[in-house]
Protein backbone atom coordinates (compact mmCIF):
# COMPACT_ATOMS: atom_id res chain seq x y z
CA UNK A 1 0.00 0.00 0.00
CA UNK A 2 1.08 3.56 -1.32
CA UNK A 3 0.60 6.62 1.01
CA UNK A 4 0.51 9.27 -1.16
CA UNK A 5 0.22 11.83 1.40
CA UNK A 6 3.82 11.21 2.16
CA UNK A 7 5.00 10.75 -1.70
CA UNK A 8 3.34 14.53 -1.75
CA UNK A 9 4.86 15.94 1.17
CA UNK A 10 8.83 14.47 -0.27
CA UNK A 11 7.51 16.27 -3.99
CA UNK A 12 6.37 19.25 -1.86
CA UNK A 13 9.22 19.98 0.89
CA UNK A 14 11.67 21.31 -1.76
CA UNK A 15 9.37 23.13 -3.62
CA UNK A 16 8.41 24.85 -0.47
CA UNK A 17 12.02 25.57 0.11
CA UNK A 18 12.60 26.83 -3.08
CA UNK A 19 9.69 29.37 -3.04
CA UNK A 20 11.22 30.77 -0.21
CA UNK A 21 14.18 32.14 -1.93
CA UNK A 22 12.99 32.74 -5.41
CA UNK A 23 11.96 36.48 -6.86
CA UNK A 24 8.26 36.75 -6.94
CA UNK A 25 7.76 35.85 -10.42
CA UNK A 26 9.63 32.36 -10.07
CA UNK A 27 7.83 31.89 -6.33
CA UNK A 28 4.32 32.36 -8.56
CA UNK A 29 5.83 29.93 -10.84
CA UNK A 30 6.53 27.26 -8.46
CA UNK A 31 3.08 28.33 -6.40
CA UNK A 32 0.88 26.98 -9.22
CA UNK A 33 3.27 23.93 -9.79
CA UNK A 34 2.83 23.23 -6.17
CA UNK A 35 -1.14 23.97 -6.10
CA UNK A 36 -1.35 21.55 -9.15
CA UNK A 37 0.34 18.82 -7.03
CA UNK A 38 -1.84 19.48 -4.37
CA UNK A 39 -5.02 19.86 -6.61
CA UNK A 40 -4.22 16.08 -7.58
CA UNK A 41 -4.37 14.99 -4.05
CA UNK A 42 -7.36 16.27 -2.92
CA UNK A 43 -8.65 14.63 -6.75
CA UNK A 44 -7.58 11.58 -5.49
CA UNK A 45 -9.57 12.10 -1.80
CA UNK A 46 -12.48 13.20 -3.63
CA UNK A 47 -12.58 10.36 -6.21
CA UNK A 48 -12.37 7.96 -3.50
CA UNK A 49 -15.17 9.41 -1.75
CA UNK A 50 -17.53 9.56 -5.09
CA UNK A 51 -16.59 6.07 -6.09
CA UNK A 52 -17.42 4.95 -2.30
CA UNK A 53 -20.68 6.72 -2.09
CA UNK A 54 -21.55 5.54 -6.03
CA UNK A 55 -20.36 1.94 -5.03
CA UNK A 56 -18.73 1.56 -8.23
CA UNK A 57 -15.24 -0.17 -9.14
CA UNK A 58 -12.45 1.85 -9.81
CA UNK A 59 -11.91 1.18 -13.92
CA UNK A 60 -15.69 2.98 -13.73
CA UNK A 61 -14.76 5.59 -11.39
CA UNK A 62 -11.39 6.32 -13.58
CA UNK A 63 -13.63 7.51 -16.30
CA UNK A 64 -16.71 8.43 -14.82
CA UNK A 65 -16.09 10.31 -11.73
CA UNK A 66 -12.15 11.04 -11.62
CA UNK A 67 -12.38 13.79 -14.96
CA UNK A 68 -15.34 15.70 -13.04
CA UNK A 69 -13.58 15.86 -10.02
CA UNK A 70 -9.85 16.37 -10.82
CA UNK A 71 -10.60 19.29 -13.71
CA UNK A 72 -13.26 21.04 -11.06
CA UNK A 73 -10.39 20.84 -8.59
CA UNK A 74 -7.27 21.54 -11.09
CA UNK A 75 -9.66 24.55 -11.61
CA UNK A 76 -9.97 26.33 -8.38
CA UNK A 77 -6.47 27.44 -8.05
CA UNK A 78 -6.81 29.31 -10.97
CA UNK A 79 -10.28 30.63 -10.13
CA UNK A 80 -8.38 32.01 -6.77
CA UNK A 81 -5.74 33.94 -8.75
CA UNK A 82 -8.54 35.43 -11.27
CA UNK A 83 -11.08 36.60 -8.11
CA UNK A 84 -8.40 37.20 -5.91
CA UNK A 85 -5.40 38.92 -7.80
CA UNK A 86 -7.39 40.01 -10.45
CA UNK A 87 -4.65 38.57 -13.16
CA UNK A 88 -3.58 39.59 -16.52
CA UNK A 89 -4.08 37.23 -19.21
CA UNK A 90 -0.53 35.88 -19.91
CA UNK A 91 -0.31 35.13 -16.17
CA UNK A 92 -3.60 33.38 -16.24
CA UNK A 93 -2.59 30.78 -19.03
CA UNK A 94 0.88 30.41 -17.76
CA UNK A 95 -0.41 29.51 -14.57
CA UNK A 96 -3.21 27.02 -15.85
CA UNK A 97 -0.20 25.69 -17.89
CA UNK A 98 2.03 24.97 -14.63
CA UNK A 99 -1.31 24.26 -12.57
CA UNK A 100 -1.66 21.11 -15.20
CA UNK A 101 2.24 19.93 -14.99
CA UNK A 102 2.20 19.75 -11.58
CA UNK A 103 -1.14 17.82 -11.17
CA UNK A 104 0.22 15.49 -14.32
CA UNK A 105 3.23 15.12 -12.47
CA UNK A 106 2.26 14.40 -9.15
CA UNK A 107 -0.11 11.67 -10.82
CA UNK A 108 2.60 10.50 -12.98
CA UNK A 109 4.58 10.08 -9.56
CA UNK A 110 1.74 8.15 -8.04
CA UNK A 111 1.40 6.23 -10.88
CA UNK A 112 5.02 4.72 -10.66
CA UNK A 113 4.88 3.87 -7.12
CA UNK A 114 1.36 1.40 -8.31
CA UNK A 115 2.71 0.31 -11.18
CA UNK A 116 5.29 -1.96 -12.90
CA UNK A 117 8.19 0.42 -13.98
CA UNK A 118 10.28 -2.16 -16.30
CA UNK A 119 8.40 -0.97 -19.77
CA UNK A 120 10.04 2.18 -20.49
CA UNK A 121 8.26 2.40 -24.01
CA UNK A 122 4.64 2.13 -22.14
CA UNK A 123 5.58 4.77 -19.39
CA UNK A 124 7.36 6.90 -21.78
CA UNK A 125 3.91 7.16 -24.12
CA UNK A 126 1.82 7.10 -20.58
CA UNK A 127 4.15 10.56 -19.47
CA UNK A 128 3.37 11.66 -22.63
CA UNK A 129 -0.32 11.23 -22.82
CA UNK A 130 -1.13 12.09 -19.45
CA UNK A 131 0.85 15.32 -18.82
CA UNK A 132 -0.43 16.58 -23.05
CA UNK A 133 -4.11 15.82 -21.57
CA UNK A 134 -3.90 17.66 -18.61
CA UNK A 135 -2.18 20.57 -20.22
CA UNK A 136 -4.76 20.74 -23.02
CA UNK A 137 -7.63 20.77 -20.48
CA UNK A 138 -5.77 23.82 -18.67
CA UNK A 139 -5.42 25.61 -21.41
CA UNK A 140 -8.03 25.44 -22.62
CA UNK A 141 -10.25 26.76 -19.81
CA UNK A 142 -7.57 29.53 -19.48
CA UNK A 143 -7.53 31.02 -22.80
CA UNK A 144 -11.71 30.69 -22.45
CA UNK A 145 -11.50 32.68 -18.82
CA UNK A 146 -9.30 34.90 -20.89
CA UNK A 147 -10.00 35.94 -24.17
CA UNK A 148 -13.83 35.03 -24.60
CA UNK A 149 -16.12 36.30 -22.85
CA UNK A 150 -16.73 40.46 -21.50
CA UNK A 151 -19.75 39.88 -19.15
CA UNK A 152 -19.42 38.58 -16.06
CA UNK A 153 -22.47 36.67 -16.35
CA UNK A 154 -21.30 34.97 -19.44
CA UNK A 155 -17.84 34.71 -18.20
CA UNK A 156 -19.09 32.18 -15.21
CA UNK A 157 -21.49 30.63 -17.73
CA UNK A 158 -18.77 30.11 -20.42
CA UNK A 159 -16.58 29.33 -17.94
CA UNK A 160 -18.76 25.95 -16.50
CA UNK A 161 -19.49 24.90 -20.15
CA UNK A 162 -15.70 25.28 -20.71
CA UNK A 163 -15.27 22.90 -17.91
CA UNK A 164 -17.85 20.66 -19.09
CA UNK A 165 -16.00 20.21 -22.00
CA UNK A 166 -12.76 19.52 -21.06
CA UNK A 167 -13.95 16.96 -18.59
CA UNK A 168 -15.51 14.83 -21.13
CA UNK A 169 -12.13 15.29 -23.17
CA UNK A 170 -10.29 13.77 -19.97
CA UNK A 171 -12.92 11.06 -19.48
CA UNK A 172 -12.48 10.19 -23.25
CA UNK A 173 -8.46 10.06 -22.35
CA UNK A 174 -9.11 7.97 -19.61
CA UNK A 175 -11.29 5.49 -21.42
CA UNK A 176 -8.29 4.77 -23.78
CA UNK A 177 -5.48 4.66 -21.48
CA UNK A 178 -7.26 2.48 -19.47
CA UNK A 179 -7.41 -0.43 -22.43
CA UNK A 180 -4.51 -2.38 -23.96
CA UNK A 181 -2.16 -2.43 -26.97
CA UNK A 182 -3.52 -0.72 -29.83
CA UNK A 183 -6.18 1.26 -28.34
CA UNK A 184 -3.49 2.41 -25.64
CA UNK A 185 -1.40 4.28 -28.16
CA UNK A 186 -4.23 6.18 -29.55
CA UNK A 187 -5.70 7.15 -26.88
CA UNK A 188 -1.91 8.96 -25.70
CA UNK A 189 -1.20 9.98 -29.32
CA UNK A 190 -5.16 12.21 -28.74
CA UNK A 191 -3.75 15.02 -26.57
CA UNK A 192 -0.22 14.63 -28.17
CA UNK A 193 -1.53 15.85 -31.54
CA UNK A 194 -4.10 18.15 -29.79
CA UNK A 195 -1.00 19.95 -28.15
CA UNK A 196 1.04 19.90 -31.75
CA UNK A 197 -1.78 21.40 -33.08
CA UNK A 198 -2.06 24.19 -30.68
CA UNK A 199 0.94 24.92 -31.13
CA UNK A 200 0.87 25.48 -34.82
CA UNK A 201 -2.89 27.51 -34.94
CA UNK A 202 -3.46 28.61 -31.59
CA UNK A 203 -0.17 30.12 -29.94
CA UNK A 204 0.17 33.44 -32.00
CA UNK A 205 -3.17 34.43 -30.82
CA UNK A 206 -3.12 33.49 -27.29
CA UNK A 207 0.50 35.50 -27.13
CA UNK A 208 -0.23 38.85 -28.56
CA UNK B 1 -26.13 -2.60 -34.11
CA UNK B 2 -28.95 0.71 -35.49
CA UNK B 3 -27.91 2.23 -32.77
CA UNK B 4 -24.11 2.30 -33.29
CA UNK B 5 -24.53 3.28 -36.86
CA UNK B 6 -26.42 5.82 -35.60
CA UNK B 7 -24.29 7.11 -33.75
CA UNK B 8 -21.37 7.20 -35.94
CA UNK B 9 -23.52 8.95 -38.63
CA UNK B 10 -23.53 11.95 -36.10
CA UNK B 11 -20.15 11.49 -35.06
CA UNK B 12 -19.23 11.75 -39.03
CA UNK B 13 -21.13 14.56 -39.40
CA UNK B 14 -20.35 16.62 -36.09
CA UNK B 15 -16.54 15.96 -37.31
CA UNK B 16 -17.23 17.33 -40.75
CA UNK B 17 -19.52 20.65 -38.94
CA UNK B 18 -16.63 20.98 -36.44
CA UNK B 19 -13.21 20.96 -38.81
CA UNK B 20 -15.39 23.95 -40.89
CA UNK B 21 -16.34 26.13 -37.70
CA UNK B 22 -12.72 25.77 -37.00
CA UNK B 23 -11.33 26.70 -40.63
CA UNK B 24 -13.68 29.39 -40.31
CA UNK B 25 -12.67 30.28 -36.47
CA UNK B 26 -8.82 30.50 -37.72
CA UNK B 27 -9.48 32.49 -40.96
CA UNK B 28 -11.71 35.67 -39.55
CA UNK B 29 -10.97 35.40 -36.19
CA UNK B 30 -14.22 35.89 -35.15
CA UNK B 31 -15.72 34.68 -31.44
CA UNK B 32 -18.84 33.93 -33.08
CA UNK B 33 -17.24 30.46 -35.29
CA UNK B 34 -15.26 29.77 -31.68
CA UNK B 35 -18.57 29.30 -30.00
CA UNK B 36 -19.92 27.41 -33.09
CA UNK B 37 -16.72 25.30 -32.45
CA UNK B 38 -17.33 24.94 -28.85
CA UNK B 39 -20.98 23.71 -29.62
CA UNK B 40 -20.16 20.90 -32.21
CA UNK B 41 -16.77 20.01 -29.88
CA UNK B 42 -19.06 19.48 -27.07
CA UNK B 43 -21.86 17.75 -28.80
CA UNK B 44 -19.10 15.23 -30.57
CA UNK B 45 -17.24 14.47 -27.42
CA UNK B 46 -20.15 13.95 -25.54
CA UNK B 47 -21.14 11.46 -28.74
CA UNK B 48 -17.63 9.87 -28.05
CA UNK B 49 -17.91 9.11 -24.88
CA UNK B 50 -21.06 7.30 -25.18
CA UNK B 51 -20.11 5.61 -28.10
CA UNK B 52 -16.68 4.36 -26.62
CA UNK B 53 -18.36 3.72 -23.06
CA UNK B 54 -20.73 1.12 -25.64
CA UNK B 55 -18.11 -0.53 -27.45
CA UNK B 56 -15.35 -0.80 -24.58
CA UNK B 57 -17.81 -1.96 -21.97
CA UNK B 58 -21.07 -2.80 -23.96
CA UNK B 59 -23.46 -0.50 -22.02
CA UNK B 60 -24.15 3.13 -21.75
CA UNK B 61 -22.64 4.87 -19.29
CA UNK B 62 -23.65 3.71 -15.60
CA UNK B 63 -23.58 7.31 -14.01
CA UNK B 64 -23.51 8.83 -17.07
CA UNK B 65 -22.87 12.48 -15.77
CA UNK B 66 -20.06 13.23 -18.06
CA UNK B 67 -21.98 12.84 -21.65
CA UNK B 68 -24.64 15.42 -19.96
CA UNK B 69 -22.17 17.62 -19.20
CA UNK B 70 -20.78 17.66 -22.69
CA UNK B 71 -24.19 18.51 -23.85
CA UNK B 72 -25.17 21.06 -21.35
CA UNK B 73 -22.26 22.58 -22.35
CA UNK B 74 -23.29 22.59 -26.20
CA UNK B 75 -26.55 24.49 -25.14
CA UNK B 76 -24.46 27.36 -23.06
CA UNK B 77 -22.64 27.50 -26.25
CA UNK B 78 -25.35 27.93 -28.85
CA UNK B 79 -27.40 30.69 -26.16
CA UNK B 80 -23.45 32.57 -26.49
CA UNK B 81 -23.46 32.57 -30.07
CA UNK B 82 -26.54 33.98 -30.26
CA UNK B 83 -26.03 36.69 -27.19
CA UNK B 84 -23.09 37.48 -29.58
CA UNK B 85 -24.43 37.65 -33.02
CA UNK B 86 -27.96 39.35 -31.81
CA UNK B 87 -27.47 40.92 -27.78
CA UNK B 88 -30.94 41.54 -26.72
CA UNK B 89 -32.10 45.12 -27.21
CA UNK B 90 -34.69 46.80 -24.75
CA UNK B 91 -36.83 45.07 -22.02
CA UNK B 92 -37.05 41.52 -23.19
CA UNK B 93 -38.98 40.84 -19.86
CA UNK B 94 -41.90 42.58 -21.24
CA UNK B 95 -42.38 40.09 -23.49
CA UNK B 96 -45.01 37.25 -22.87
CA UNK B 97 -45.22 34.99 -26.13
CA UNK B 98 -41.48 33.89 -25.28
CA UNK B 99 -42.04 32.37 -22.06
CA UNK B 100 -43.51 29.63 -23.70
CA UNK B 101 -40.42 27.85 -24.28
CA UNK B 102 -39.51 27.88 -20.63
CA UNK B 103 -43.18 27.06 -19.60
CA UNK B 104 -42.48 24.21 -22.79
CA UNK B 105 -39.69 22.83 -21.49
CA UNK B 106 -40.47 22.19 -17.88
CA UNK B 107 -43.82 20.68 -18.08
CA UNK B 108 -41.71 17.98 -20.26
CA UNK B 109 -38.96 17.65 -17.66
CA UNK B 110 -41.33 16.48 -15.19
CA UNK B 111 -43.15 14.08 -18.12
CA UNK B 112 -39.49 12.74 -18.45
CA UNK B 113 -39.30 12.52 -14.61
CA UNK B 114 -41.06 9.40 -14.45
CA UNK B 115 -38.49 7.61 -16.52
CA UNK B 116 -35.09 9.38 -15.75
CA UNK B 117 -33.20 11.78 -13.18
CA UNK B 118 -35.13 14.71 -11.25
CA UNK B 119 -31.70 16.95 -11.56
CA UNK B 120 -30.90 15.85 -15.06
CA UNK B 121 -34.11 16.79 -16.20
CA UNK B 122 -34.39 20.26 -14.59
CA UNK B 123 -31.05 21.13 -16.02
CA UNK B 124 -31.64 20.11 -19.10
CA UNK B 125 -35.45 22.23 -19.76
CA UNK B 126 -33.43 25.27 -17.55
CA UNK B 127 -31.18 25.43 -20.78
CA UNK B 128 -33.12 24.59 -23.18
CA UNK B 129 -35.72 26.98 -21.61
CA UNK B 130 -33.37 29.42 -21.57
CA UNK B 131 -32.10 28.88 -24.98
CA UNK B 132 -35.92 28.68 -26.47
CA UNK B 133 -36.94 31.77 -25.01
CA UNK B 134 -34.01 33.81 -26.49
CA UNK B 135 -34.46 32.45 -29.54
CA UNK B 136 -38.93 32.67 -29.68
CA UNK B 137 -37.83 36.66 -28.39
CA UNK B 138 -36.22 37.15 -31.58
CA UNK B 139 -38.66 35.52 -33.41
CA UNK B 140 -41.12 37.58 -32.45
CA UNK B 141 -39.30 40.72 -33.12
CA UNK B 142 -38.60 40.00 -36.75
CA UNK B 143 -37.48 43.52 -37.79
CA UNK B 144 -34.80 43.90 -35.40
CA UNK B 145 -33.20 40.92 -35.79
CA UNK B 146 -33.56 39.75 -39.26
CA UNK B 147 -30.59 38.52 -40.38
CA UNK B 148 -30.57 36.11 -37.45
CA UNK B 149 -34.11 34.44 -38.34
CA UNK B 150 -32.84 31.70 -39.94
CA UNK B 151 -30.18 30.45 -36.86
CA UNK B 152 -33.31 31.09 -34.71
CA UNK B 153 -35.46 28.88 -37.04
CA UNK B 154 -33.04 26.48 -37.10
CA UNK B 155 -32.57 26.45 -32.94
CA UNK B 156 -36.02 25.70 -32.92
CA UNK B 157 -36.25 23.13 -35.02
CA UNK B 158 -32.99 21.98 -33.04
CA UNK B 159 -34.73 22.19 -29.98
CA UNK B 160 -37.88 20.53 -30.60
CA UNK B 161 -35.95 17.71 -32.48
CA UNK B 162 -34.50 16.84 -29.18
CA UNK B 163 -37.84 16.68 -27.55
CA UNK B 164 -38.92 14.97 -29.65
CA UNK B 165 -35.57 12.30 -29.66
CA UNK B 166 -36.21 12.44 -26.00
CA UNK B 167 -40.10 11.77 -26.06
CA UNK B 168 -39.68 8.76 -28.16
CA UNK B 169 -36.86 7.48 -25.92
CA UNK B 170 -39.49 7.15 -23.08
CA UNK B 171 -42.33 6.06 -25.40
CA UNK B 172 -40.98 3.55 -27.19
CA UNK B 173 -37.95 0.50 -27.07
CA UNK B 174 -36.74 -2.26 -29.52
CA UNK B 175 -33.31 -2.05 -31.87
CA UNK B 176 -35.42 -1.88 -35.06
CA UNK B 177 -36.00 0.35 -37.65
CA UNK B 178 -39.16 0.53 -36.53
CA UNK B 179 -38.59 2.92 -33.48
CA UNK B 180 -39.02 6.45 -33.89
CA UNK B 181 -35.86 7.39 -31.80
CA UNK B 182 -33.81 6.62 -34.53
CA UNK B 183 -35.82 8.65 -36.81
CA UNK B 184 -36.01 11.39 -34.52
CA UNK B 185 -32.16 11.22 -34.22
CA UNK B 186 -31.49 10.76 -37.84
CA UNK B 187 -33.30 14.42 -38.22
CA UNK B 188 -31.26 16.07 -35.73
CA UNK B 189 -28.24 15.31 -37.13
CA UNK B 190 -29.19 16.03 -40.37
CA UNK B 191 -29.88 19.64 -38.40
CA UNK B 192 -26.56 20.08 -37.61
CA UNK B 193 -24.84 20.91 -40.69
CA UNK B 194 -27.97 23.84 -40.70
CA UNK B 195 -26.12 25.65 -38.34
CA UNK B 196 -23.42 26.28 -40.31
CA UNK B 197 -25.15 28.20 -43.16
CA UNK B 198 -27.23 29.56 -40.75
CA UNK B 199 -25.04 31.65 -38.40
CA UNK B 200 -22.79 32.63 -42.04
CA UNK B 201 -25.96 34.34 -42.82
CA UNK B 202 -26.38 35.83 -39.71
CA UNK B 203 -22.85 37.42 -39.54
CA UNK B 204 -22.72 38.37 -43.14
CA UNK B 205 -23.92 42.11 -44.46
Amino acid sequence: MSYIENIFICLAAPLLLAILCLSPDGRRGLGFLLAGMTSCLLSAYVSAFFAGIAETDIPTASHEIAPVVEEVIKFLPLLFYQLVFNAKRRNIIMGALLVAVGFATFENVCFLTYNDTSDLSRLLIRGFGAGAMHVVCGMVVATGLSFLWDQVQLQIAGTVALLCFVITYHAIFNVFANQSGMVFWVGNAIPLLTVLLYLLFFRKRVDM
Amino acid sequence: MIERLENALQIAVLLFCCCITIYRALRLHSRVWIFLTFFYGSWLLGDIYWTTCLFFFKQTPQISIVSDLSWYASFIFMYMLLHQIAPPQGNSRAWLVPWLGPIFTLAMAIYYTLWGQLLNNLIYALLMGLLLYAVIYRLCKRKQYARQTALCQTILVFCLMEHALWTSSCIWSGDTLLNPYYWCDLLLTLTFPFFLRATRKAVSA
